[in-house]
């Protein structure tokens, strides 16, 4: 399969995921009006659709503040500039993102944006500060290729969705069991609108987690594809998984952007309270990534990291 | 009658099919002349610094003609290549020539510590860079496109409807698979 096949087949699932949550909503939407009242349901759906859209034309900026990208000026950190740039056309990209600075010890870097024209790469302070130019450019080439592969597009649809799904259903919940008067129809028309009241956002975030997960296997491949080097992306992964630091300002909202999970600790303490935490995780476990990346590319890592000095001594950051 | 209608069925399913090819190579040939103009651009960028450099160097070491006039004949052989193979063997001439050039000016410490001359060379460096992404992009897409149109059933119709094979564009310094020979030694 050629990338373009899989970025084709990628907008296709994007399609097929707005249809999904758009079915959804429509039967939340359909159950608050069973169970309560009709035009409650009405305004719900509308009020669900507006503010998807909302949502979504705004994404760049919310994102950019959740995480509390800063834009780099247009003289500032030259050489991380090229770097970007030359992924960027080793991708094929018709333009180069835009690039932002999270000040945060944790190494990791993520993307955003709705489209490849529009779209920016962020890097923490940290993840300058730990890898070497070989390993920071192939970590570069991940968030590139998320970008060119339209997951950028899919994530931010996935989210938001599973965001305002969780939102109605919240509201169904409540009206139900707070507004006893209005409740209409039978027990069972109660019952099955509670289940469907909590099962769906489990469902929004189960579909939104499946989807991260596959996209990160896709995006290290094609990083290894832009650099022509699988070694350098895994080498930059086993880096990544020696650090523990989490990142601050990373929450459950914007998770599966980075290009390793930013909350390992999280992860491990839900890992402890549900047996099957694994279909939760935003991301697949490193080793897996690695071993991935080993068998493509016909190599084994070595057990220890390379010696070479972070890129920040280059670009002059203390 | 029903033969009729399973062999319009049959005429239509395989109209959708060449349609749908068709159009797959059209993007293919796109893709690979998008990712041509891409290492076109750089090379262009490349050519533009020369003239500069070589006024730098010449202000230091200005007895060095034949240097001079080596990488100004590589530059001028660049700008002329029209095809990728002409263009990649065009650019490597090029770095032979301006690595004999950056070898004059180790000699010239003053030159070597002019602000002019280190800004010069960055910036070719970052365009070498670049080519050599470019060319990464380049390569696969021309890759895909050549496995397309030498497939079955393409292969029997690419020529006549004007799909042409394209030329990779290579490098000196490219992983070569390296040269075994198993004749005898004579």
């Amino acid at each position: 399969m050629t990338l373009q096949q899989q970025i084709r087949r990628n907008r296709l699932r994007s399609s097929i995921v707005v249809i999904g949550f758009v079915f959804l909503l429509v039967l939340l939407a359909g159950l608050i009006g069973l169970a309560l009242d009709v035009s409650l349901g009405v305004v719900a759906l509308v009020v669900a659709l507006v503010y998807a859209l909302v949502a979504i034309l705004r994404s760049r900026s919310m994102i950019s503040g959740i995480t509390h990208a800063q834009p780099v000026g247009p003289d500032e950190l030259r050489s991380l500039r090229r770097l970007v740039e030359n992924v960027s056309i080793g991708a094929g990209l018709p333009v180069t993102p835009e690039l932002r600075i999270v000040d945060d010890e944790a190494p990791n870097a993520f993307a955003a944006g709705l489209r490849p024209t529009s779209s920016y790469v962020g890097v923490t302070t940290g993840l300058l500060r730990t890898m070497p130019k070989r390993e920071l450019e192939a970590v570069l080439a991940h968030e590139v290729s998320h970008i060119r592969n339209s997951d950028t597009y899919l994530m931010t649809m996935a989210t938001v969705f599973a965001g305002v799904i969780a939102l109605i259903a919240d509201i169904g919940f409540r009206s139900l069991a707070y507004g006893g008067r209005s409740r209409k129809g039978g027990a069972l028309v109660a019952i099955l609108a509670i289940v469907g009241f909590v099962l769906a956002p489990y469902a929004a975030l189960l579909l939104r987690m499946s989807l991260s997960r596959r996209r990160e296997y896709l995006a290290d491949a094609g990083a290894a594809e832009i650099l022509n080097d699988p070694e350098a992306m895994a080498l930059a992964l086993r880096r990544l998984e020696l650090d523990t630091v989490s990142v601050r300002y990373a929450d459950a909202s914007t998770a599966h952007l980075w290009v390793e999970s930013p909350t390992d600790r999280v992860d491990s303490e839900r890992r402890g309270v549900i047996a099957l935490s694994g279909l939760f995780n935003t991301h697949p476990p490193i080793p897996t990534r690695i071993a991935a990346l080993e068998e493509a590319g016909g190599f084994r890592l070595p057990d220890r990291l390379s010696p070479d000095e972070p890129f920040a001594v280059e670009l002059g950051l203390t | 009658m029903l033969w009729l209608w399973i062999l319009l069925g049959v005429v239509v399913v395989l109209l959708v099919l060449a349609a749908v090819g068709y159009n797959r190579l059209v993007r293919l040939r796109n893709e690979a002349d998008t990712g041509w103009a891409n290492i076109d651009v750089q090379l262009q960028r490349r050519a533009d610094l020369i003239p500069n450099l070589v006024e730098a160097v010449r202000g230091y070491a200005a007895h060095e003609r034949g240097v001079f006039e080596e990488v100004t004949k590589a530059r001028t052989a660049l700008q002329q290549a029209r095809t990728p193979g002409a263009a990649g063997d065009a650019n490597d001439i090029l770095t032979a020539a301006l690595g004999r050039l950056f070898a004059v000016a180790e000699a010239y410490p003053d030159l070597k510590a002019s602000e002019n001359f280190l800004r010069l060379q960055e910036e070719l460096t970052d365009t070498e860079d670049k080519i050599s992404a470019a060319r990464r992009y380049y390569n696969s897409t021309v890759m895909h496109y050549n496995t397309a149109i030498q497939s079955i059933p393409w292969v029997l119709v690419a020529t006549p409807l004007g799909f042409r094979e394209k030329e990779f564009f290579s490098a000196a310094g490219d992983t070569e698979p390296p040269q075994v020979s198993f004749a005898p030694a004579p």
